[in-house]
């Protein structure tokens, strides 16, 4: 991987020099819908792609490209397009290789929405998704039809903690020439960069810890650049003729950035999920600390594991740097500074326990986010995988008494304090019960 | 689009334009290790501005099978046998460092097919060093890294970029790693054992343009300005930025092929 600098540097700098006509040092928010053209030729290039330049917000923006800049450097991706939401991203990536009749292979572990966006909506467009155990190899390659387009896993599941062998995914996925996708948003660069494992294609929520600081919603598809896409009958999308731009093929035209062309041609043109400029600056702001606040967020985990791993009030623990995690082995070969900060336990007390845990701790606030500066739980059976049905829930490794924790910065003191009151409410509730 | 010619499927890119009789024709000739993605940014704004565009991946490089050509001589031997077999006449061409090699000899020992010559971060010759040779046979991608830290001045090392989303490192390395592993070698022995180019250079007659990189570490800029001066009516420019100039500033590049091409006419 081409680098010249190394992560911390590129977190501040990728994609922005000073701006030329004002010295501006920060990045500019270019708050703009569009851009006045120099002249015809200029509107015409830009237009049909033929050169880099900006024409209208919701295909691209220069902020918003300066995300998209330092993100694909810092992730080692040719190329970067940022979006609305991390959900926009995976739609966006989904739509630019499948079309109705084709198939997908999926982690069964994932978060949610993932889930419902494959069982649920995608099929009624036609693309069937066969969900597999992530960490069964075997079950994952016989799951690769003819017609399979994309494998797509997390590195870190949403909210199971399961840990994908990412490098033996990718072997397999490059024997089958099927890209892999994989989401990285529990892991951030900072922590791990499928590329370098031989992932194809990058999705990050940016809302999480790549913002980090729970004001911008956003997400990204980074391209690995590393991708045979040449097979016109397999992968017509990117290899066979563009319905515009005079019916080129990106893979011919735009190469190891093919997939990124036809997002942006195709996904940002027509179904328009632009980020804002605003949240791009957010999100920048977010990236130039990255590493610092990644750095505490492992530490404080490690704090913090060890205090439940003492607390009679839970259960059980889950997360990927303990030694009993079934993946701690593959954790620990492809996330060595650390397996992320979000931690599952659970109460004993089962369902009204954990309720009264969430409605008694008062620094932690009780939401539906992670990745926060701030730390931040839910009670997932009741909230983020509601929707899901009690067999799907058990799949991903949900029960009733599962709290998750997204560890923030605080100082850790404060936060044993405040767990303490919640593990006493649970308490009198396990108590009254037995 | 793909062809067969001598015996082997060859790529040459036109900006998926079908090629006109009657249009002047553009051939880009990419440098050692790359393909017609050098070019990217110009290949179809040239189509746009009314010209057929020839931009071939030579013998293992990019789509383009075969084996390798071995030296710049049979470089310009290939592309002028590929442009008869298009039916091509007449030409101007774009080289971007080896490629400038090629196009230097091409003009001397092909005139006839010449109508104009830009030479892109280029020189009469282009020694390697032993290093770079040795890193590309031991570990070709370690040298295609390499290459690409080396190609790029601070701007492009920063990911800065007028193409929205692109880091130009690793989109640099992407291209070099599509082409065989042992094309790389091949193409620095190549630019290492040339020595025509001053004589080439000296028998130029029509009016050329050079656009030659400030920042360049791989064809450094005093020996782009010793090639200007031994050619007899050659309109140079200097742009800040690194060796990968026609990915780094695309559109003043382009601007000045226009202008170039206009005086043509």
């Amino acid at each position: 991987m081409s680098e010249k600098y190394k992560f911390d540097t590129m977190s501040l700098h990728s994609g922005h020099v000073p701006d030329k006509e004002t010295g501006s040092r920060a990045v500019p928010i270019y708050q703009t819908t569009s851009y006045v053209f120099k002249d015809t030729d200029e509107a015409a290039a830009l237009y049909n792609m033929e050169i880099g330049g900006h024409l209208y917000t919701r295909i691209s923006n220069p902020t918003i490209a300066t995300l998209e800049q330092r993100l694909a450097s810092l992730d080692g991706g040719v190329s970067c397009v940022a979006c609305s939401s991390g959900m926009a991203a995976m739609h966006l990536v989904v739509t630019a290789i499948c079309s109705s009749g084709d198939h997908i292979v999926a982690s069964n572990k994932m978060y949610g929405a993932n889930i419902n966006l494959l069982q649920h909506t995608m099929t009624r467009f036609g693309i069937e998704t066969a969900f597999v155990n992530p960490n069964n190899l075997e079950e994952i390659e016989k799951a690769i039809m003819p017609n399979t387009k994309l494998v797509f896993g997390e590195v870190i599941g949403n909210p199971g903690l399961n840990v994908m062998n990412v490098p033996e995914v990718a072997k397999i996925c490059k024997k089958k020439n099927v890209p892999l996708a994989i989401d990285a948003t529990f892991n951030t660069p900072y922590l791990m960069k499928p590329i370098s494992y031989g992932a194809n294609i990058v999705i990050h929520s940016l809302t999480k810890w790549i913002g980090g600081h729970g004001i911008a919603i956003g997400g990204a598809i980074i391209n690995g650049g590393n991708f045979d896409w040449g097979n016109k009958e397999k992968f017509p999308t990117i290899s066979g003729s563009h319905f515009a731009l005079n019916g080129i093929s990106f893979w011919e035209e735009f190469g190891p950035s093919a997939l990124t062309a036809k997002i942006r041609a195709e996904g940002m043109y027509n179904f328009g999920p632009s980020l804002s400029p605003n949240n791009a600056f957010y999100i920048l702001q977010g990236i130039e600390t990255l590493s610092l606040r990644m750095k505490k967020h492992i530490e404080n985990t490690k704090m913090i594991l060890e205090f439940l791993k003492e607390n009679e009030a839970v259960s059980w623990l889950r997360h990927p740097d303990l030694h009993d995690h079934p993946d701690h082995k593959i954790a620990k070969k492809i996330l060595p500074l650390g397996s992320g900060s979000i931690i599952v336990f659970g109460i004993k007390g089962g369902r009204d326990a954990g309720k009264a845990f969430i409605e008694n701790v008062k620094l932690s606030s009780h939401l539906a986010n992670v990745g926060d500066a701030k730390t931040l739980l839910i009670h997932p059976g009741s909230t983020t995988h509601s929707h899901l049905s009690s067999e799907a829930m058990k799949m991903s490794g949900l029960t009733d008494d599962m709290i998750r924790l997204s560890v923030g910065l605080e100082d850790i003191e404060d936060i044993k304090i405040d767990f303490e009151k919640g593990f006493k409410a649970a308490a009198k509730i396990s108590s009254k019960r037995s | 689009m793909y062809t067969d010619f001598k015996g082997n499927k060859v790529y040459f890119s036109t900006g998926g334009i079908n090629l006109v009789n009657d249009k002047e024709t553009l051939c880009f000739v990419h440098g050692a290790g790359q393909n017609h993605y050098s070019f990217t940014q110009q290949i179809r704004y040239f189509v746009s501005q009314g010209y057929n565009v020839v931009a071939p991946d030579f013998p293992g490089h990019g789509f383009s099978e075969g084996n390798q050509t071995t030296s710049i001589e049979e470089d310009m031997l290939w592309l002028s046998e590929l442009l008869a077999f298009l039916k091509i006449e007449k030409a101007t061409f774009i080289g971007h460092s080896q490629g400038c090699l090629t196009i230097l000899e091409l003009a001397e020992k092909k005139p006839e097919l010449v109508r104009g010559l830009v030479f892109v971060a280029g020189a009469m010759s282009i020694p390697v060093n032993d290093f770079l040779i040795d890193t590309s046979i031991d570990n070709p991608e370690k040298a295609y890294d390499l290459m690409v830290t080396w190609g790029q001045d601070n701007y492009g090392s920063f990911s800065i970029s007028d193409w929205p989303g692109h880091n130009h490192l690793a989109e640099g390395n992407a291209v070099m790693k599509m082409n065989d592993s042992s094309v790389l070698t091949t193409d620095l022995k190549s630019c290492n054992l040339y020595d025509n180019g001053k004589q080439a250079a000296s028998k130029i007659k029509i009016n050329c343009l050079a656009v030659l990189a400030k920042f360049d570490m791989m064809t450094p800029l005093k020996k782009g300005l010793q090639m200007v001066e031994n050619i007899k009516q050659c309109d140079y420019k200097i742009l800040e930025c690194g060796h990968f100039l026609p990915i780094e500033k695309p559109k003043e590049l382009n601007a000045l092929i226009k202008n170039y091409l206009n005086t043509l006419k």
